[in-house]
């Protein structure tokens, strides 16, 4: 039988990070470390802003976005691919 | 020992059983669970048979693990023709069921043939009996398994229904077990209405032999702490699944408005976070139990609170678990809805009339994006106010799917392909399915892998068949080849964004041979590749299997079997009439995926559509990869490499 080399998931186990998020912008994804017990983190890199809840301490998941941050953003996206498309 | 089960015939036409046991060559070859299942639907359902005629057949198992020290070895598979279409009918479900039908006996009843009244199967302690179901036909889904019970005199039985949406055929009715226990998809729970059958009850005592348990012992502990230090089970084991939809909302990849848009916003109250809120409300801080040997405990317990819907609906303070992040899906995003209190109510009635929650839920998202456009009127809906975010109308619908009283809800009950024809006015264009089977509330518009994966699933629009939702986290190259090179060697192209269209081809195909190998095992999803890179695969099961059950086997030889058992769906799927650009039966995505662009989310995904020619050449790749020619078809090569060469012609081994 298979002996006591460490399988692949075994080994990927020492790759796990604690108290991090990352940044759910598929272009993005960046490592934001909120601040401990904080409702909200904002990206660094692409200014995203995420709801942040604690599984339990130093164990953040992102709850959702910021709807505000993320409808600006998002109407700013919209527009520039309108303007593309018009432009074209 | 672990692998003395029985496979037990029965045939409700004729009332006759055969019990005949399961050699180990067949062991080897199929494991157990879906994979041998696949193998006994290919040989006993007749080709080209109506699915809701007798000479389907509806097939109860559990995998070549179930009920033995390995973690989570709880899941129930059924598998038939499926009557929504036309094509592999399959379903797995968590809970009780099929450690009990192990102990009692058996791994695998197939059911033939119709009964001429309703029956009910009886299976313990190596005895399967059919009875006289008078007393349980038209009782819910709880109901009638109290009532078997009570009849039966035994407390402990569990029992794998149909509920009043299966006795009333309803296409995509599931079976279930316990309280919210779902074999979804595909509409098994009709199959079983269709031959007159509303239970199996098991209840056994005959143990389980375990190959080698101190070696077992040792090792699962060293499994299950592998499995519950990964994040994200501990994430499910505080929130359950409805923290996949809640990650999923907030970047934009869920169908909203029937696949609109690909968001909610401002659904802060469906969002885990609040669920899980209501549910320590209602049932206390600890609210989380398990199936089987489970250590994840993902599934919520909880109480409707009071609300005007629940009021009006007459199910205030109703206990039920979940929801699942699908029933977010089914009775949120989908027809627009934002609140908690309609997410609960429809999870209950699903649960209780034993129907599937994502198909219900976009069938009727379906049906209100047609109000809105004008193809249905007033008229058609009985008065009912149909459109989005209609919180009443959607609760109202369900029960007229699930009893078929109204003529929409008939019409809806025959699933979105048989209900367009019968519609017209071009409502074909606006279902969003594959296979006949409606999409998960997921939108894959930003994802082409995810997309690859639901169009060439063999039960139709399937995130359980092949996803590789791991492909969402951005891992490093190194990591991803760690995973993807192993159990067979692979050196091609692989890619950490999610957007891309290179890479994502062997992905799906490595993805597909894990969920197959797993559903053979017999364990669930949640601990294996599926959400978290660093749960057990391949190279992980040798050990469980061998001291488990003293089978030893290679990791290559597993997936050797997961690809032969993946071919045998295959060759169903081509034996009732799979061709690859056919709309409803091919390996395709509906028009939206390509021509209409994401509009909401986060920054990059909106304007994100799959593109046509790409996607065709990813779909050109994975058939390499699986051995299939470029219909999508399996090569007489790739067919003798299986053992599958004479599939057609050999006498069943079983």
């Amino acid at each position: 039988m298979p002996g006591d080399k460490l399988s692949t998931a075994e080994g990927l186990r020492a790759t796990r990070t604690y108290g991090q998020v990352r940044c759910h912008n598929p272009s993005c994804t960046s490592r934001i470390t909120p601040e401990p017990g904080a409702n909200t983190a904002k990206c660094s890199i692409c200014g995203s802003e995420w709801r942040i809840f604690w599984i339990k301490p130093g164990f953040p998941r992102i709850r959702g976005p910021v709807w505000e941050t993320s409808q600006r953003l998002a109407n700013e996206r919209m527009a520039k691919i309108s303007g593309r498309k018009e432009g074209a | 020992m672990a692998l003395n089960r029985k496979v037990a015939i029965v045939d409700l036409t004729s009332g006759t059983i055969e019990k005949k046991p399961i050699p180990l060559e067949v062991r080897k070859t199929f494991l157990g669970g879906r994979g041998l299942d696949a193998y006994l639907l290919y040989k006993y359902a007749k080709p080209g048979c109506d699915p809701l005629g007798p000479d389907n057949v509806v097939i109860f198992s559990a995998g070549i693990l179930g009920a033995t020290l390995a973690s989570a070895s709880a899941r129930t598979h059924v598998m038939g023709k499926s009557p929504l279409t036309g094509m592999v009918g399959s379903g797995n479900l968590g809970g009780f069921f099929a450690p009990e039908l192990r102990w009692a006996g058996f791994d695998h009843i197939v059911v033939k043939g119709k009964a001429a009244k309703p029956v009910y199967i009886w299976v313990h302690n190596g005895e399967v009996e059919i009875r006289d179901a008078k007393n349980i036909w038209g009782k819910s889904v709880t109901e009638c398994q109290w009532a078997v019970r009570e009849e039966l005199g035994d407390p402990d039985i569990k029992s794998a229904v149909c509920g009043p949406a299966g006795e009333k055929m309803v296409r995509f009715a599931n079976v279930m077990t316990g309280i919210k226990d779902a074999a979804g998809r595909t509409g098994m729970g009709a199959v079983m209405g269709s031959k007159n059958l509303k239970l199996v009850a098991a209840r056994g005592t005959m143990d389980i032999k375990i190959a080698h348990p101190r070696e077992a012992l040792e090792n699962d502990k060293k499994f299950i702490d592998q499995i519950v230090s990964a994040k994200v089970n501990q994430t499910q084991g505080e929130l359950g699944t409805p923290f996949i939809w809640g990650a999923t909302n907030s970047w934009g990849g869920l169908r909203t408005n029937n696949f609109q848009y690909n968001q909610i916003l401002y659904a802060d109250d469906v969002e885990p976070e609040r669920i899980d809120e209501i549910a320590a409300e209602t049932m206390g801080k600890y609210h989380m139990a398990a199936c089987f040997g489970c250590q994840v405990h993902c599934r919520a317990k909880y109480k409707i609170p009071p609300s005007p819907l629940a009021e009006k609906f007459g199910v205030v303070g109703k206990y039920d678990e979940g929801p699942e992040y699908t029933s977010q899906g089914a009775f949120a995003c989908e027809p627009g809805c934002t609140s908690a209190d309609t997410v609960l109510i429809g999870n209950h009635l699903v649960d209780q009339y034993g129907v599937d929650n994502l198909e219900i839920g976009s069938i009727i998202s379906w049906a209100m994006e047609l109000y809105e456009e004008g193809i249905l009127t007033a008229k058609d809906t009985d008065g009912l106010d149909l459109r989005f975010g209609n919180d009443e109308a959607l609760i109202e619908m369900v029960h007229h799917v699930c009893n078929r009283d109204t003529r929409l809800g008939d019409i809806l009950a025959e699933g979105g392909i048989r209900a367009a024809e019968k519609i017209g006015k071009n409502a074909i264009k606006y279902l969003i399915h594959v296979k006949g089977m409606s999409n998960l509330h997921s939108d894959e518009r930003a994802t082409p892998g995810l997309a690859l994966n639901i169009a060439t699933a063999s039960r139709g629009s399937d995130h359980l068949r092949s996803r590789p939702a791991i492909d969402l986290y951005h891992l490093p190259q190194e990591v991803m080849r760690k995973i993807y090179s192993s159990p067979v060697p692979y050196d091609g192209p692989l890619s950490s964004d999610h957007r891309e269209y290179v890479g994502k081809p062997w992905q799906v195909f490595w993805h597909e041979q894990c969920y197959m190998a797993v559903d053979c095992l017999g364990i669930c999803k949640y601990h294996t590749v599926f959400l978290g890179a660093t749960l057990p695969n391949f190279e992980d099961w040798p050990r469980v299997l061998y001291y488990n059950t003293g089978i030893e086997m290679t990791p290559q030889e597993i997936w050797t079997v997961a690809q032969r058992c993946n071919n045998i769906e295959r060759l169903f799927n081509i034996r009732e009439g799979f061709k690859k650009d056919d709309p409803y039966k091919g390996d395709v995505l509906v028009d939206r995926y390509h021509d209409e662009p994401a509009r909401r989310g986060a920054p990059d995904v909106i304007g994100a559509t799959i593109d046509r020619e790409k996607f065709k050449v990813m779909r050109a790749e994975f058939y390499q990869h699986e051995g299939w020619d470029e219909n999508g078809i399996p090569t007489p090569e790739t067919l003798k490499r299986l053992g599958l060469e004479n599939l057609d012609k050999e006498p069943s081994r079983i």
